[in-house]
C-alpha cells in the first residue's frame, strides 16, 4: 500500500512538473477554441444573411458572442503564451513586440463587433448586413499582421 | 498520310479549359485570391457537368459507352493484343473516368468548404456547420494531391506514347485530327442541338447549385 501511495505521489509530482513547464498551454488552447467559436458565429450570421428572410433569433446570440469576445480578446494573449508556450500556436511575436499596434487591432475588432451586435439586438437586418464587412476586415487585418500563415 | 477527325470541338475545348483552370485553381489558392478561386471553381463545375452530359449524348469518341471497357479489354490492350484503338484506348478510358470522378469530388468538396476565419465560403457551405465545412476544406486540400497524381500519370502516359510508341497524342487534341490507320471507325459527330442541350443543362445546373440551394 505504501508503495502504491509513494508511486502515485511520484507520478503526480512528475506530471505536475511536466505540466508546470508549459503553463501557457491551456491559455493557447482556450483562445484557439474561442476563435473557432467566433468563426462559427460569423458563418452563422452570414448563413442567415444569405437567405431572403434572415432569422434574427439565430443572429442575435452570435452577434452577442462576437461583441463579448471582442471585449476579452486582448486578454487572451498574456506574455509567455506565444511561440514559447510549448504548444502549437500561430501567434506571432509581434503581438508582444508591437503591443500598441496589437491593441489597436483589438480595439478595431471591438468597435466592429459592437456595431454588428447593436444592429442585431435592435433587429435591423440592413444595418447588420452593412456592419459585417468592417468586422471581417478587422479579423483579416489582425491575422495578416499578428498570426502566422496556416502552413 | 490521310488524317481523320477523332476529337470534336467541345471535347478539345473542355480538355484545354481544364488544362488552364486546374493550375489556375492552385494558383488562386496559393495567392489567397479566394474570390477568384470560388468563381473559377463554379466555371469548372459547369465544364465537368457538361463533359459528363457530353459523355452521354455527345460525339462517338466522347461517349462513356464507347470507351469505358471491361477488365478483359483492358488486359488485352495491356498485352498488346487489343488492336488499334480509335479515341480513348481501354486503359486511357479509365484514366478519363478517374480524372473526372476526382475532379467532381474535388469541386463537390469545395462547394461546402470554408476557410478557418469563415471569410471565404463555398456556395453551399451554408448547408453545413462550421465544423463540417472545415473538415471538408481539409479533405479538399488532400484530394488535390490525388488529382495532381492523376495528372502526373496522364502526362507520363502521353510522354510514353510519344517517345516509346511514336504516337503523338497532343496534336490530335489540338487539331482534332489524327493519322488514319487502317479502315478504322471514324468520328460520328453530334449535331449542334445536342451540344446546346448539354451546355444549357450544365450551365443551368451550375447556376442552380451556386445560387438557389
Amino acid at each position: 500500500m505504501k508503495h502504491v501511495i509513494l508511486g502515485a505521489a511520484a507520478f503526480a509530482a512528475i506530471a505536475t512538473a511536466a505540466y508546470a513547464q508549459r503553463p501557457a498551454a491551456p491559455i493557447v488552447q482556450a483562445r484557439q477554441a474561442n476563435y473557432k467559436q467566433m468563426a462559427a458565429a460569423v458563418k452563422g450570421i452570414n448563413d442567415q444573411l444569405r437567405g431572403r428572410v434572415p432569422d434574427l433569433a439565430a443572429i442575435r446570440p452570435r452577434a452577442a458572442l462576437l461583441a463579448n469576445y471582442g471585449v476579452q480578446v486582448l486578454r487572451w494573449f498574456p506574455r509567455g503564451s506565444g511561440p514559447q508556450a510549448g504548444v502549437r500556436t500561430r501567434a506571432l511575436p509581434a503581438i508582444w513586440t508591437d503591443q500598441a499596434g496589437f491593441e489597436r487591432a483589438g480595439a478595431r475588432l471591438l468597435v466592429a463587433a459592437r456595431a454588428v451586435n447593436r444592429a442585431a439586438q435592435r433587429g435591423d437586418v440592413t444595418a447588420i448586413r452593412a456592419a459585417m464587412p468592417a468586422l471581417t476586415r478587422a479579423c483579416s487585418a489582425c491575422h495578416d499582421d499578428y498570426r502566422a500563415p496556416e502552413h | 498520310m490521310p488524317r481523320v477527325r477523332v476529337w470534336d470541338l467541345p471535347i478539345r475545348l473542355f480538355h484545354w479549359a481544364i488544362v488552364l483552370l486546374v493550375p489556375a485553381m492552385w494558383a488562386t489558392h496559393e495567392l489567397e485570391r479566394m474570390d477568384l478561386h470560388i468563381l473559377l471553381g463554379q466555371i469548372l463545375l459547369g465544364l465537368v457537368l457538361f463533359r459528363i452530359l457530353w459523355g452521354l449524348i455527345g460525339s462517338s469518341t466522347a461517349r462513356f459507352a464507347g470507351f469505358v471497357r471491361g477488365p478483359r479489354a483492358v488486359w488485352r490492350y495491356l498485352r498488346g493484343r487489343g488492336g488499334p484503338a480509335f479515341g480513348h484506348n481501354p486503359l486511357g478510358g479509365w484514366s478519363v473516368v478517374a480524372m473526372l470522378l476526382v475532379l467532381l469530388t474535388q469541386i463537390g468538396l469545395g462547394l461546402f468548404a470554408i476557410d478557418e476565419d469563415a471569410l471565404n465560403e463555398g456556395p453551399l457551405s451554408h448547408l453545413v456547420s462550421y465544423e463540417t465545412a472545415r473538415i471538408l476544406a481539409h479533405r479538399h486540400e488532400t484530394i488535390f494531391y490525388l488529382l495532381a497524381a492523376l495528372i502526373a500519370v496522364h502526362l507520363s502516359a502521353i510522354l510514353y506514347y510519344l517517345v516509346v510508341r511514336r504516337d503523338n497524342l497532343v496534336t490530335p487534341m489540338v487539331t482534332g485530327r489524327r493519322a488514319a490507320d487502317e479502315a478504322g471507325p471514324a468520328l460520328v459527330p453530334a449535331p449542334l442541338w445536342r451540344f446546346l442541350i448539354a451546355a444549357a443543362l450544365a450551365a443551368g445546373g451550375t447556376f442552380a447549385i451556386s445560387n438557389w440551394l
